[in-house]
């Protein structure tokens, strides 16, 4: 396997071996001919042939090695080792604009590495983030294949979106956009915490910034790399829900205690006839849902160019109802950089990817076949086969779905609304689908006329299409689940946007006294968005399959809607100083000014300054060698990063439609548009800002033990948002203003140990987060703002945004055990003597009169918990011995809580879950679970209150993977680098106390459980090859 | 595709040359990249600074104003089912008893300042500031000057109606005849009932001169007329407790009773006739809401401007409503709002008008004709009179239940007749033949007139029409009547004010409350 590129005659034939610090070889190292482009590389054994001058020198490089010259002196054979280069190998950061050795770094920054990634089998890149750095939440919005997720850095920052900036080689990516990213293709990912490290993106800097970095190939010998895995997932767990003979007897008893004694008669006479019955959980799970990747990148190149290509092939089922749960992604990347000369640099990235998605209602209650299942009775079945039924009442109906046996879906007669047979649904959604096409790219120069100052332009780009296509069938589901007119949808949507950065940078080291600057300048464009929609109805034909465009349509059945949304630009000029004194005492200082479409002349542009300090003491002179504190760097920031994310044009007065009046008669009269002004003006809109200090160490402790700590305290200021006005000003939107004040205060620590021995090592890494969120202002005249209200009650919100508390916290009703007795009703008197809960009866929950007036109202709520983790950890286990390894991945969230709606109480007979058979039925039966009726005068369950609350801890075992290495000098005589085989299970064991399908509930939800699609536990067997 | 051999560049150019490439590179963009490019323009939709320039953007302003006339029938909370079911003649209905906690909470009279759904607030007050928008732009506009007079006669018109529904349900409002400064926004008080009548009534008079007597219903229906604007009148001053004023302007629009008045009004010789669905600016008709399926309505933004389906009609069908004999109505299901109390079936049951009004599905079931699922407090009688029909389904865009088409009368001749009889005080020959038309339309004999035959004949002429709660609480009856839903005199004669509008500002909540 020699690969010389460049050969020519030669005097002698040159034949060496390379070999690192403990003798084994070195594959794939440059030799080149000193002063000449003439070289090779070495091949699997260390070893290389070349032709060279005898009196020539051979210059040897690899990656992480010190680069050694040697004069050949007219050898033919030349043994030569590498020495580590420990500056090489010092971890290099990638900053805005940049890298930065990791030991200079004065600013909050957080780095995954490739290597930490490349074995774990995520399907999104953000997963890959989950409990792997400090200072960050991630929490999965659905176990949905493919969907996204929801990331915090440092807390909220804002009242809106607290998406962090994601920046992929200098393209800026929206949150949900992201998913268009390979996990292989990453090189690293760089999470900027603090206000002094994300200050040079400036405006939109202060919810955090994540920089990807997508491999590049290497100089050097070609590589090809696979990586493939195949598995199953199947859920994790299921709900305790009542069975059919539980459900009989408990509805019997709801219905005997709110029942009329004379008229009296059991909706179920004989609950034992009924059995267990219908497990719907069972008819929409899928436990061998499959689910594959297969990911193929080919590297390499010259001293002039390198590339990087990769494939990648993901396909994934969902594991509720997987016909209509579906993943699957395609992806391309092309990378490359090329030395046009000594001065020029070009370089480029590139990446495509396709995806298909076909999805259900997640986390919501009212509708889809994971709240149907959880809420129908367990006496309908699944399918029916009464010869007595069919044919009668709903089953007659011509358009109810029939099961592949012929005989009908059953259709509930017990729990209606939108609860379907979930089996029945899923027919009438087949061959549904969204889709996404992705292509991100950016091409840069870079000039370097003398040493130190470099030039630099880049373009980049995003170009989005996407789009769905779905045909809801004339069917009946249930007789309020009626289509009696089928149509065909599609959808197609452009998004673009782009940006150009220009940098001019000089670096020059005089005395110890290293100065880079760092001056530029960037235009970005985004939200240049537009779609379009069209609807055909009432088509000549019945299913998916034959459903087409190509019918002719009358004109009365075609709708077609098309949209676009207001371009947002930004306009910046930043500078960057970084100095340091013989790597001792570090300086960054950083300003930013940037302009924004969406504020007004009176304030389009706003000033980010930070500066950040750091102090490496044991460099000094006087520091003391010793073998406990045998590295430390202590760092301080303070920074002002901005925020413009508010709808555009909110400084203007906009006019808009949409206020319309039918006029004349039906034959002769016609829709008319009705304009109207929106909402006020704010022309004094600005930008919102976030000023942050941070002040943390990394330090190096008896030689294996690494420690990284930061505490942090952010404000954030003139917070954007809508408020809406008082109703009588007649206002139909609400004004744009600066209203709102916000604080986060947390601590980031991360620890590792690692230490290797001649057969085996290990490594362990951890980090654990605090934050603390605490909403300041609100506006002079407002104290709170209301959130998510819940089902049957949607006066009573159970979220509530209150100064001094944090952000979205839970507010409600509070419960205080439950009257036993009437004597206790009539001992819970006010002051003067009359009850409290006048309605009240035995068995009813006593809410705790909270303002003491006497009554319960809806004053009487509090704050009950916050679904915010106080703490966030995550760590990573790694052991190897010989060809053997394993890791061990956990993370996990505490003191939180989660608001467990999943039960509609709007639809009295929906199931229960088991937690019901421990309700009170007499006295000293349950101080807990309150007592069932039909009809709840005291609003047991209609309050939203302490009841449905629960402990959101947990600790999962996201990743536990055994890989097997075959033996290198095997594989070899197969022209094979390495094959590596392993076994991964994935969310293996979920430690929590949470009684719902899974604790980590994501996607702005505020910890509300509405019946979430739980994540999946997969068990995959997969291959790395190298070649 | 990847190109690996670079051209090699002369190696011996100078530094310079980068050096210069450097500076315009970086400089170059620098310049060409001003304050200008972040200066954007709204494209798609005006700016007020810049609208209001002709008179189709005054008729578009115009229509903005009339898109809250439509809160008579659109959305779920609509004004008809919500005062009907306040009334001792419906129950609020639906799915169970928290199905829509405001309408229930009215219904229950349990209703506080934090259920009290905002719309019925905000909705009429954004015609309110539509109206004031356009009057204060209108003077500016050039455009026909008699067609710009009408405008204003018909904005003016509308501020009126608006703070006449605002007033009836909320009694103490602010009042505003112009869009309000920012600076003024938190200090707004509200008005003494008294200039507020004031103020409606000086808005419908000056309307009254500029409006047309008779508009092409083809082309214009549904647009405020000269008999309108004194039917609004004439009920206004009746509220205002001038009942001369009030006989005056509705003897106007009534003309002789049974005979078509000066404005061509008359009663329709079959009282079904009126819930045509098609039967659109009938002769009886003086201000109805123009309902159309053609808006392709959608839950998402159901009960919107955008929204111009009919919603009343979906939340009165029965639930789940099947047929089992092909004779039965071809009822589409709905959502069971809004059913008939018992002691109003008592009331009707002998009635001509029975058949029209009330859907007796209890009868129909016991016959085994139908079957449907019972909603909350369901009696079997429903509101026939706004049925929805499985035939007025639309086949085109949006919600099929949010695309009903029915129109539905604010005003019509019965109900002016019976209001000037009332103004009369219940007595003479005018009010004794005002009485006679209604009642020998739907071949009833003549009865003496008296306040409380009056009171009578309107609940069964307009039941399920939204009246029946105010004209309890003008007649002060309320609290006799209601006694048994809850009512208590001195709090629920009025809506409490929604607790948003509180927050920050300096209204006042309603006694009580």
């Amino acid at each position: 396997m020699l690969l010389s590129i460049y050969v020519q005659a030669q005097d002698i034939v040159v034949h060496g071996t390379v070999n690192d610090d403990s003798g084994l070889p070195v594959t794939g190292a440059t030799v080149l001919l000193k002063n000449t482009s003439e070289g090779t590389y070495t091949d699997f054994d260390g070893k290389f042939e070349l032709e060279a001058p005898s009196d020539g020198t051979l210059v040897i490089s690899y990656v992480g090695f010190t680069t050694v010259e040697v004069p050949i002196n007219g050898q033919n054979s030349i043994t030569v080792g590498l020495k580590v280069d420990l500056q090489a190998l010092e971890e290099v950061v990638v900053v805005g604009y940049g890298t930065q050795k990791k030991s200079v770094v004065t600013g909050a920054i957080a780095s995954v590495k490739a290597s930490e990634l490349e074995d774990l089998p995520v399907t999104r890149i953000e997963q890959s983030l989950q409990g792997r750095t400090s200072g960050l939440t991630i929490v999965t919005n659905s176990g949905q294949p493919g969907s996204s997720s929801t990331i915090r850095v440092r807390g909220v920052t804002t009242l809106g979106n607290n998406d962090p900036l994601w920046v992929v080689d200098g393209v800026i990516v929206d949150n949900g956009g992201i998913g268009y990213l390979n996990q292989s293709d990453i090189a690293s990912i760089e999470v900027l915490k603090d206000a002094a490290s994300a200050a040079i993106y400036g405006s939109r800097a202060a919810t955090g910034v994540i920089l990807i970095t997508t491999k590049k190939g290497q100089s050097g010998k070609l590589s090809v790399n696979y990586n493939g895995y195949t598995g199953f997932s199947g859920p994790a767990r299921k709900l305790n829900l009542l069975n059919a003979t539980e459900y009989a007897t408990l509805m019997n008893e709801r219905y005997a205690n709110s029942a009329d004694p004379n008229s009296f008669q059991l909706p179920y006479p004989n609950p034992q006839s009924y059995g267990e019955g219908t497990d719907w959980q069972d008819l929409i799970f899928n436990n061998s849902a499959q689910r594959q990747s297969h990911e193929i990148s080919i590297s390499g190149g010259n001293d002039k160019s390198t590339f990087y290509a990769s494939f990648g092939y993901l396909d994934q089922d969902g594991i509720v109802t997987s016909a209509i749960s579906h993943y699957t992604r395609k992806n391309f990347r092309l990378n490359s950089t090329h030395k046009i000369n000594d001065y020029i640099r070009f370089g480029q990235t590139f990446g495509y990817s396709h995806e298909k998605n076909t999805g259900i209602d997640s986390n919501n209650y009212y509708g889809g076949p994971l709240a149907s299942a959880i809420n129908l009775d367990p006496i309908t079945p699944a399918i029916e086969t009464d010869p007595a039924l069919i044919n009668t009442g709903d089953y007659a109906n011509p358009n109810i779905i029939y099961a592949p046996n012929g005989f009908p879906y059953g259709i509930s007669s017990h729990v209606g609304q939108e609860m379907t047979n979930p089996l029945a649904y899923v027919q009438t959604k087949l061959g549904n689908y969204n889709w996404a096409d992705n292509f991100v790219g950016n091409a840069y120069v870079e000039v370097e006329p003398i040493k130190g100052l470099k030039a630099r332009s880049t373009f980049a780009g995003k170009m989005a299409f996407w789009g769905g296509r779905s045909f809801n069938p004339e069917s009946f589901l249930t007789s309020s689940f009626v289509t009696s007119t089928n149509s065909l949808s599609k959808n197609t949507n452009k998004g673009f946007g782009w940006n150009i950065e220009n940098t001019i940078s000089y670096q020059k080291e005089i005395d110890g006294h290293d100065f880079t600057v760092l001056l530029g300048q960037g235009a970005y464009v985004d939200n240049i968005t537009d779609g379009q929609s069209v609807t055909y109805n009432d088509l000549p034909v019945n299913n998916y399959k034959d459903a087409d465009f190509g019918f002719d349509i009358s004109q009365d059945n075609i709708t077609a809607n098309a949209y676009k949304n207001d371009i947002h630009k930004v306009i910046s000029y930043f500078a960057r100083l970084n100095y340091a004194y013989k790597d001792k005492y570090l300086l960054t200082a950083i300003i930013r000014r940037d302009g924004s479409t969406n504020f007004g002349t009176n304030n389009k542009f706003g000033y980010f300054p930070s500066f950040s300090v750091g102090w490496i003491p044991n460099e000094e002179a006087f520091w003391p060698e010793n073998d406990v504190v045998n590295q430390l760097k202590i760092r301080g920031s303070y920074g002002v990063t901005g925020n413009d994310q508010i709808g555009a044009f909110g400084y203007l007065s906009t006019i808009s439609g949409g206020r319309n009046y039918y006029v004349g008669n039906e034959t002769q009269g016609s829709i008319v548009t009705g304009n109207s002004p929106d909402a006020p003006a704010n022309p004094d809109l600005k930008w919102e800002e976030t000023s942050q200090t941070n002040i943390g160490f990394d330090t190096r402790l008896f030689k294996n033990f690494t420690l990284t700590f930061d505490w942090y305290n952010k404000k954030t200021s003139d917070i954007l948002r809508y408020v809406p006005l008082p109703g009588y000003l007649g206002s139909t939107g609400s004004p744009a203003v600066n209203i709102g004040d916000m604080k986060n205060t947390g601590v980031d620590l991360s620890l590792g140990f690692s230490k290797h021995y001649e057969d085996y090592g290990f490594s362990l890494n951890g980090n654990v987060s605090t934050v603390k969120n605490e909403v300041v202002y609100l506006g002079t005249d407002t104290d709170y703002i209301s959130g998510d209200g819940i089902q049957a009650s949607s006066v009573n919100s159970i979220i509530r945004t209150q100064v001094g508390h944090p952000i979205n916290s839970f507010y409600g009703f509070m419960t205080n055990g439950i009257f036993q007795n009437q004597a206790e009703i009539d001992a819970y008197t006010n002051s003067s003597g009359g009850l409290i809960q006048p309605n009240a009866v035995p068995g009813d929950f006593k809410w705790k009169d909270i303002n003491g007036d006497g009554t319960i109202t809806s004053d009487d709520r509090d704050f009950l918990g916050s679904s915010i983790p106080k703490v966030t950890f995550g760590f990573t286990f790694n052991f190897n011995y010989k060809d053997f390894d394993l890791l061990v991945f956990a993370q996990g969230a505490a003191g939180n809580k989660i608001y467990q709606a999943i039960r509609r109480l709007d639809i009295g007979t929906a199931n229960f879950q088991t937690s019901a058979l421990g309700r009170w039925t007499g006295e000293g039966t349950s101080n807990t679970f309150p007592r069932l009726s039909s009809v709840d005068p005291n609003n047991n369950f209609t309050n939203p209150s302490d009841f449905y609350l629960e402990d959101g801890d947990y600790i999962r075992f996201k990743t536990i993977q055994v890989g097997y290495t075959l033996p290198k000098d095997i594989m070899t005589k197969f022209g094979i680098d390495k094959v590596r085989l392993y076994v991964t299970g994935e969310n293996l064991f979920t430690f929590t106390k949470y009684s719902g399908f899974d604790p980590e509930i994501g996607g702005g939800v505020f910890g509300i459980d509405r019946g979430y699609y739980p994540q999946a536990r997969t068990g995959m067997l997969g291959v790395n090859l190298q070649f | 595709m990847l190109i690996y051999n670079f051209k090699k560049m002369n190696m011996k150019r100078n530094t310079l040359n980068y050096l210069i490439l450097t500076v315009i590179l970086t400089v170059g963009t620098l310049v060409s990249c001003s304050k200008d490019y972040i200066e954007e323009q709204p494209k798609g939709n005006f700016l007020e600074d810049n609208y209001y320039q002709n008179g189709d953007q005054a008729y578009s302003g115009l229509i903005a104003v009339y898109d809250k006339v439509g809160k008579e029938s659109g959305g779920f909370e609509n004004m008809v089912t919500f005062m009907n079911a306040a009334s001792d003649d419906n129950y609020a209905g639906g799915g169970g008893p928290t199905d829509g906690a405001g309408i229930h909470g009215f219904a229950h009279y349990t209703i506080d300042p934090g259920t009290m759904p905002a719309s019925y607030w905000n909705d009429y007050y954004q015609g309110v500031f539509r109206a004031n928008v356009l009057l204060s732009k209108l003077p500016d506009i050039p455009m026909d000057e008699n067609l710009k007079a009408r405008f204003t006669a018909e904005a003016r018109a509308l501020r009126g109606y608006f703070y006449f529904q605002l007033v009836r349900m909320f009694g103490n409002i602010p009042l505003m005849t112009e869009p309000v400064p920012a600076s003024e926004f938190y200090t707004i008080e509200q008005a003494p009932k008294a200039d507020v009548y004031a103020q409606i009534e000086a808005d419908l008079e000056a309307a009254k001169a500029n409006l047309p007597s008779t508009i092409d219903v083809a082309t214009e229906g549904g647009r405020f007329t000269k008999g309108v604007v004194q039917a609004l009148l004439g009920k206004v001053y009746l509220y205002d407790g001038k009942n001369s004023q009030a006989a005056t302007e509705l003897a106007e629009v009534n003309g002789t009773p049974g005979g078509a008045s000066q404005y061509g009004y008359k009663l329709l010789d079959n009282f079904a006739d009126l819930w045509e669905v098609s039967n659109t600016f009938n002769s009886e008709s003086i201000l109805e809401t123009t309902n159309t399926n053609k808006s392709n309505a959608d839950w998402g933004f159901w009960g919107s401007g955008a929204d111009l389906g009919n919603s009343i009609n979906i939340m009165v069908g029965p639930r789940s409503y099947t047929r089992l004999n092909s004779s039965a109505p071809d009822f589409a299901p709905g959502w069971s709002f809004n059913v008939f109390t018992q002691s109003f079936y008592d009331v009707i049951k002998n009635d001509p008008r029975f058949d029209a009004t009330v859907a007796d599905l209890k009868a129909m079931q016991d016959a085994g004709d139908i079957d449907y699922v019972l909603g909350d407090q369901d009696t079997g009688y429903y509101l026939k009179k706004f049925m929805p029909y499985n035939s007025e389904a639309t086949s085109g865009g949006g919600a099929k239940e949010l695309n009903y088409r029915q129109h539905v009368y604010i005003i019509r001749l019965a109900d002016t007749y019976l209001l000037e009889a009332e103004a009369l005080g219940g007595t003479g020959s005018r009010a004794q033949a005002l009485l006679d038309a209604v009642r020998s339309r739907v071949g009833l004999p003549s009865v003496p007139v008296s306040m409380d035959a009056i009171k009578k004949e309107r609940r069964l002429e307009l039941a399920g029409e939204g009246h029946r709660w105010f004209d309890l609480v003008r007649w002060g009856d309320a609290a006799s009547v209601l006694a048994n839903e809850g009512f208590v005199a001195g709090k629920n004669e009025v809506l409490p004010i929604p607790l948003a509008e509180l927050e920050g500002t300096k209204l006042v909540q309603n006694p009580n409350y």
